[in-house]
């Protein structure tokens, strides 16, 4: 749910990183984190169990500039991808303007990948979101096991949608996606 | 089903009528901080010594806390829990649901009673209710076809 702030001249949109579990969700938002200005971010929030794997969710609140006199603000979360966080997950997405669905690309995540968009589907269809926007990011294409993207293409029903390479823990296709995604939630407004 | 809005505007009138509120209840309530946030973890409104920034992130954590506590209800068979309270040895904090988009979070430390609290966060939420109902009735300032067409042209050099 956009927040449109009149009194400071400002609109917040929530931006949702959704994926299974080790897809890189966690780092696309740390990418961001060390690149965007200092001036610009806020406090980077992550609440991680003590083998760093997401448990509740990451926050990062970015501030990206000024359109007209209104001040464009990004909430980013991600949610945790682990099967045992379902409810967690599906507590983070409340409210989302926009999602990037984090698909890992190795060839064993497959079925992950495949149950976790799913489940995502099914938390919007409960949200009574179903046209909430979503950008897709095929991640971890520099791995040595990776399925073609034709393949991944056709196990998640992507023909027709906006995809993204990703090798996200060395920025690839990062910033574009976080672009992508914004651009797709500016127009809903 | 649960469903939700997909805009919450806030007028300037909103948060000059929320931001007298507050300065008048952190007084009587003897409350470190109050922050208004939405469902979605989005911060509207503060008062206290807490900053910006701090109440940004409290903000989404509170929100959090509060929706992973309402999965929790259910599976106890409750439709929701209306308040969440963390004690801790100095400082406390008392979220409670406000309507059903918006949560207050009352932050205070040990010399107030927790029943004290609770008092306070009831008449405060009683006092904005008539604001959040005139929020939730939907846009009553819509954003100009001007700043629509910006949001589109211009995202490119955002980035």
């Amino acid at each position: 749910m956009s927040l449109i702030d009149f009194s400071k001249s400002e609109i917040t949109f929530k931006v949702v990183y959704y994926g299974p579990a080790m897809s890189g969700k966690t780092t696309n938002l740390s990418w961001i984190f060390r690149t965007i200005p200092e001036k610009v971010k806020g406090q980077f929030t992550s609440i991680a169990t003590e083998t760093e794997r997401t448990l509740f969710f990451d926050f990062l609140p970015v501030e990206l500039g000024t359109v007209k006199g209104f001040k464009i603000r990004l909430s980013l979360y991600t949610v945790p991808g682990q099967e045992l966080y379902k409810l967690t997950r599906k507590s983070v997405l409340k409210s989302v303007d926009g999602i990037v669905f984090v698909a890992d690309s190795n060839r064993d995540r497959r079925e992950d990948n495949v149950n976790n968009l799913a489940d995502m589907f099914k938390n919007l269809e409960d949200y009574e979101s179903p046209d909430t926007p979503i950008i897709y990011q095929l991640n971890k294409r520099d791995m040595p096991a990776i399925m073609p993207v034709r393949e991944i293409v056709d196990d998640l029903q992507l023909k027709g949608k906006a995809i993204y390479l990703g090798m996200a823990s060395s920025g690839v296709s990062v910033m574009e996606c976080l672009k992508g995604i914004t651009r797709e939630v500016v127009s809903k407004i | 089903m649960e469903g939700q809005l997909s805009s919450l505007v806030v007028t300037k009138e909103d948060i000059e009528t929320i931001d007298e509120l507050f300065s008048q209840y952190l007084v009587d309530s003897q409350a470190k901080d109050l922050i208004l946030l939405n469902k979605s973890g989005e911060l509207l409104a503060k008062s206290g010594a807490v900053t910006r920034e701090s109440a940004v992130a409290v903000s989404a954590l509170a929100a959090g806390v509060f929706s992973a506590t309402n999965e929790l209800a259910k599976l106890l068979g409750e439709r929701e829990f209306t308040l969440t309270f963390h004690q801790g040895k100095e400082t406390n904090i008392h979220i409670s649901l406000v309507d059903p988009l918006i949560l207050l979070a009352v932050i205070f430390d040990n010399k107030a009673p927790i029943g004290a609290i609770r008092f306070w966060a009831k008449k405060i939420s009683g006092s904005i209710k008539p604001v959040l109902e005139k929020m939730a009735s939907g846009p009553r300032q819509e954003p100009s076809q001007d700043l629509r067409k910006g949001l589109q042209d211009e995202i490119d050099n955002l980035f």
